[in-house]
């Protein structure tokens, strides 16, 4: 059986908006591949459809049976990852093998804190300092 | 809870297949070819008819078939200006069309739909109730289906659901697909409680 992995720099699982993400990919196929897609992407989670969007790709073409290989992409200014009770926005990188459903994904958290944005936490800050403008 | 732990987002719903009553895959399929592949799936809103085609698309492919899936929407668009004439022209001898909410066409236009997908190998529909093609299967739903299905996804808190599914099912008319979505309120209004509690 095929195996695909994936891995970041470090074991990062946060970044800010604009930083450099770097990590490796490394595969064992039991059978030709046309090529290997390395993907930045963002995607929702939540009630509703799923959007997904790829903001980046790499393609390793016609690849041998076993190699691994680096790859750095650059984050874009947004969106950051957040979460609420409706929907969630999720960064994540992802080496697929094709063709076929082959693949591996790892998620991580972009936002200039380092930290998802938590939507519920935002919304009582927000009711509190409009409480506290009225009071005042 | 956060949207994205929350075990009824629709990634995982969607993973939650079409379990096919008292019958196998391979006599199913047999039961459409009797029918010379030109039929329909019959049911109400939320009771799996669109799941039903979408698990369906594979099977036809191992047969030796090509699928090609047509959706309409009740509260959607219609097809672009220009869609069906590019898709009729490009139908080939293998060709199965699978179109989703076939009902939603008009009568006059349902005709003409069917007399244009003369040159496909086979035309499936999905509708709620106009009988557009034979019959090959008749959606329903139950409560049984319902706390099966619960049970099959992941960390769903089913012990503690259980209880409300009655009242739920009831509410929602047997629509499984807006029981599902009133399963993922509970569990996101219930922000305190520990994963796959309710």
């Amino acid at each position: 059986m095929s195996t695909v992995k994936l891995m970041l720099r470090d074991d990062r699982t946060r970044f800010r908006p604009g930083e450099q993400i770097e990590g490796g990919v490394a595969w064992q196929l039991d059978r030709r591949a046309k090529s290997i897609e390395v993907r930045l992407f963002y995607y929702t989670k939540g009630k509703g459809t799923t959007d997904l969007v790829v903001v980046d790709h790499a393609k390793f073409e016609d690849p041998p049976p076993e190699r691994a290989e680096k790859f750095e992409f650059c984050l874009p200014a947004a969106p950051y990852s957040f979460s609420g009770k409706l929907i969630s926005l999720v960064w994540a990188v992802e080496a697929v093998v094709l063709p076929g459903k082959q693949s591996a994904r790892l998620e991580f958290v972009v936002s200039p804190s380092g930290r998802e944005i938590d939507l519920d936490q935002t919304q009582l800050h927000g009711d509190r300092a409009a409480s506290d403008a009225r009071a005042g | 809870m956060r949207a994205r732990d929350n075990p009824f987002r629709t990634e995982q719903v969607l993973k939650v297949r079409y379990r096919l009553p008292g019958v196998g895959w391979e006599d199913f399929l047999d039961r459409l070819a009797a029918l010379d592949y030109r039929a329909m799936i019959l049911g109400p809103q939320g009771a799996g008819k669109t799941t039903l085609l979408e698990d369906l698309a594979p099977r036809l492919c191992a047969r030796g078939f090509n699928p090609k899936l047509l959706r309409l929407r009740r509260d959607g668009p219609g097809f672009p200006p220009g869609f069906l004439g590019t898709f009729f022209a490009g139908l080939a001898a293998q060709d199965v069309i699978l179109f989703d909410g076939a009902d939603h066409l008009g009568r006059l236009a349902w005709a003409r739909f069917k007399w244009r997908s003369r040159r496909a190998r086979g035309l499936i529909a999905t509708s709620h109730g106009r009988r557009l093609l034979p019959l090959l299967i008749e959606c329903s739903t139950s409560l049984e289906l319902l706390e099966a299905i619960i049970e099959e996804i992941p960390d769903s808190g089913a012990a503690k659901l259980r209880p409300l599914l009655p009242a739920m099912f009831r509410q929602h008319q047997g629509n499984l697909r807006n029981a599902l979505r009133h399963c993922y309120d509970l569990c996101a209004a219930n922000a305190a409680s520990p994963r796959g509690e309710v």
